[in-house]
């Protein structure tokens, strides 16, 4: 045996997908079912275009979805969390940008138990303006807490820049955005897009058909009914025209580094291409980025570049946190990696170690039903079919350096980026 | 249920096996039983420092991340007080080269200079990153110090100072890798899309040639029963104040574990939990409030943290925290809050068994602590715990004399 060579690989070239069964509830609410795993658990995903993007005034989206935990027509805050604490559940529940979810995870046996109490949730929600009172004072401390933390301070700047005040992938928090809204606001938000019209489900784990039959209970009742969200709203994009800004911070001993442009999202033909060359760039652990300033020079302990996907949108972003002696460095260090990505073509071995460890994300990202279940979610925001895996997947095979090459002359230019540091 | 087979090698090396045909992915984990409890007083900071170093080229290999990613994989590492931790999950049907890698870094490494500096100063920024550059980043620092007096948990696992890493030389990590990390030291798990026969072949094949080491003896201080109230006051650049409370509790592996983590969860899992209903949502004295227990090998931490909501002086919140907690002492618990907690657990543990690597990860930690198979008796241990011996546990736990408390004081 000769430990210096490694053992034969073989690549994945073709994937086994698990079954999604679709179907439609008595409203029509279209639901995905992901029947795998051995553990007797369940996780009820719901899906309401009720994200950033519908929201007239900052925190709105936010903190309706928020307050859903605070209290229904029957249930008090503290009794929905006893209820769901006893049958041993989690729920968790966010507004993102398109979209408001909430994921249920319970153990099977007790989920029969706990969706119609779920349901009252999205449709009976009632606001109590104590508790909304309680979670502002707290949301305002937190943010000031933030506000000392130089990563936070520099991504709060960075997507202000590109975006400004008046897009939802720009906007950021200032303390007195949390008088500008009121309860009422908050109620009209949750009428007008917590409804039938606005919702996907998925659910994954063990489970059989009694499940199917409660949900359709609960979420497939007629009382819930209302309007589509307007697929024609949007938001004037009004960025920066000062590309670099540095913040000092005297007593900090690292600066925060975010740098990057407005770009193109999944929806793009080039969008699976360019992830390929980011991997390269910045997106694992053995990139050129992480190779070249954490692994050589010991600059940081972290550096990663991605392209951020959104519906409406999308930016590259490269961000780390490096001694502040080496802070131009750094930057040197990334303008010399991007415009080696412009001018030299990637290496054939280096190629294929991203193709194989992109490859095997792609298996991991199906393996096991909540994995499965968030790779799906990714899908159904882009209206995407399940076969797209499996083109994700032959068009890491296929790309070539060439081609890489050419998208780094389209996407990467460095004089473009903005370059926002604290620290 | 996790279920599992398991042989030792002729080295000593500990080999679980566990089948999962539903899964296309094999997870491979391997814990030493090394960590920054082993550590010398003057040269904190060492073994998480080394676990970067074992991905900087083994003896025959030059790198370690690159071939696993080249074979579709992932993987990572982690070090606490007691153990160092590595774990790869990458398609079952290239499981040989986890082992290739594996094996040869627990063969011997490359021990190059060139790398070693490096990673001084990748963890000196990790350092900077997690508890200078933060808010409140120092707190673990000073809490250790404040209830640890001989033990060396009195050191967080990233080390006392920058210092300590800059001045490591090779000749300790030599001394150290060839000390702590022997197939006699360690325990092997292998997960997922695997065959115990193949992986016991795969084991004698990259494993079995490796030389043991001497046993290990330790001869760590014991800690001291802590008799009297500690309270330190530090006032720093946070814009609010905050307030930290650690009780001494029992080890890991002490019978009365299981009622004293059901404690914490009473206190604090989830949001009918008592700290957050009576602190933050009525009395609105904290903005946040949580409770952790460190689960270490030697007696451990029950860590009460809460930031102070804005005009709410230091004396009521500490207050507020010591009734909620004489509380456990000095009212039996509710059968529906107790049946609660370990719905709760029974839930975590099951949810906690669905991801592959998780369970390998389990069986290696349960086999460290003494017996790989307790790993499948955990829920039960917690459904058998009465809320009389709740109260035992409380009543033992949540005493003054036994409180380390830091008060966070903002400058503004």
């Amino acid at each position: 045996m000769n430990r210096a060579f490694a053992p034969e690989i073989n690549l994945i070239d073709s994937l086994t997908l698990p079954e999604v069964k679709k179907l439609t509830l008595d409203n029509s609410v279209p639901v995905y079912l992901l029947n795998e795993g051995e553990q007797e658990v369940v996780k009820v995903e719901l899906m309401f275009k009720a994200g950033k993007w519908f929201e007239e005034e900052n925190l709105v989206a936010d903190l309706t979805s928020r307050m859903l935990r605070e209290g229904t027509k029957t249930q008090t805050a503290k009794q929905l969390a006893d209820t769901f604490d006893y049958y041993g559940a989690n729920f968790n529940n966010a507004a993102g940008y398109e979209t408001a979810g909430a994921s249920l995870y319970s153990l099977t046996k007790h989920i029969d138990k706990l969706l119609p109490l779920f349901f009252e949730i999205f449709t009976e929600s009632i606001f109590p303006e104590h508790e909304l009172a309680t979670i502002i004072t707290n949301r305002k401390q937190r943010l000031s807490v933030d506000l000392t933390k130089n990563d936070f301070l520099a991504n709060r700047h960075f997507v202000n820049a590109l975006y400004g005040q008046k897009h939802p992938y720009g906007r950021v928090t200032q303390v007195e955005d949390f008088e500008k809204f009121s309860v009422e606001d908050l109620k009209a938000f949750f009428k007008k897009y917590y409804n039938a019209s606005n919702l996907t489900i998925i659910v994954s784990g063990k489970f059989d058909d009694s499940l199917v039959k409660k949900l359709n209970e609960t979420f497939g009742s007629k009382n819930y009914t209302g309007d589509k969200a307007s697929e024609t709203i949007s938001h004037p994009v009004e960025s920066s025209s000062e590309l670099v800004h540095h913040t000092e911070k005297a007593d900090s001993v690292q600066s925060a580094i975010m740098i990057g442009n407005i770009s193109i999202n999944k929806t793009h033909p080039d969008f699976l291409k360019l992830t390929v060359l980011n991997t390269v760039f910045g997106g694992y652990f053995g990139s050129r980025l992480m190779s070249n300033i954490r692994e050589e020079k010991g600059y940081t302990y972290g550096i990663h570049s991605s392209f951020a996907s959104y519906p409406h949108g999308g930016f590259i972003e490269i961000s780390s946190e490096v001694g502040k002696d080496v802070r131009d460095a750094t930057m040197k260090e990334i303008q010399r990696e991007i415009n080696l990505l412009r001018t030299e073509l990637i290496g054939d071995e280096e190629l294929q170690v991203v193709k194989n460890y992109m490859s095997g994300k792609i298996l991991r990202s199906i393996d096991g039903p909540m994995k499965f279940s968030e790779t799906l979610k990714g899908l159904l925001i882009y209206k995407q079919e399940l076969s797209h895996i499996q083109e994700i997947l032959n068009t890491i095979r296929e790309v070539s350096s060439e081609e890489l090459m050419t998208l780094a002359n389209k996407y990467f230019d460095y004089d473009k980026m903005y370059k926002i540091t604290v620290g | 249920m996790i279920k599992f087979e398991e042989f030792v090698l002729k080295n000593g090396l500990k080999v679980i096996v566990h089948e999962d045909s539903t899964t296309t992915m094999a997870a491979v984990n391997i814990l030493y039983k090394v960590g920054s409890r082993d550590e010398d007083v003057k040269q904190t900071g060492f073994a998480h420092l080394f676990e970067h170093f074992m991905f900087e080229g083994s003896i025959n290999i030059p790198e370690f991340d690159t071939p696993l990613q080249n074979a579709g994989g992932e993987n990572n590492a982690f070090t606490s007080n007691d153990i160092t931790n590595y774990y790869d999950i990458l398609p079952a049907n290239n499981l040989e080269t986890a082992f290739w890698l594996e094996s040869d870094r627990m063969l011997s490494l490359a021990f190059e200079e060139e790398s070693l500096a490096t990673q001084k100063n990748v963890v000196m920024e990790e350092f900077k990153e997690h508890y200078i550059n933060q808010p409140y980043g120092d707190v673990w620092h000073k809490m250790c110090a404040l209830a640890y007096k001989v033990h060396p948990y009195q050191w967080p696992v990233i080390g006392l100072n920058l210092q300590h890493i800059e001045q490591v030389k090779m000749q300790s990590a030599k001394d150290f890798y060839f000390k702590y990390y022997r197939p006699n030291n360690a325990i092997l798990v292998i997960g997922g899309n695997v065959k115990t026969a193949q992986v016991q072949k795969l084991a004698e094949k990259w494993f079995g040639e490796i030389p043991a080491g001497e046993k290990i003896i330790r001869n760590l201080p014991i800690e001291p029963a802590q008799n009297e109230q500690r309270i330190l006051e530090v006032k720093a650049d946070v814009p609010v104040n905050a307030v930290y409370k650690a009780y001494k509790m029992g080890a890991r592996t002490d019978a009365d574990f299981h009622a004293s983590d059901l404690l914490r969860d009473i206190l604090s899992t989830g949001d009918s939990s008592r700290l957050y209903q009576q602190l933050v949502k009525e009395k609105k004295l904290f903005s946040s409030i949580s409770a952790y227990s460190t689960e270490t090998i030697d007696d451990g931490l029950l860590m009460i943290e809460g930031r102070l909501s804005e005009g709410v002086s230091m004396e009521v919140a500490e207050k507020a925290i010591e009734e909620s907690v004489s509380e456990m002492v000095n009212v039996k618990v509710s059968d529906e809050e107790l049946i609660k907690v370990k719905n709760k657990i029974e839930a975590y543990v099951t949810f906690g068994e669905v991801n592959v690597l998780n369970r390998v990860m389990n069986l290696a930690y349960f086999e460290m602590l003494g017996n790989a198979g307790d790993v499948n008796n955990e829920v039960e241990k917690y459904a058998a715990v009465t809320s009389a011996q709740l109260q035992q546990a409380a009543a033992k736990i949540f005493r003054k004399e036994n409180s380390n408390t830091i008060r966070y004081f903002s400058n503004n």
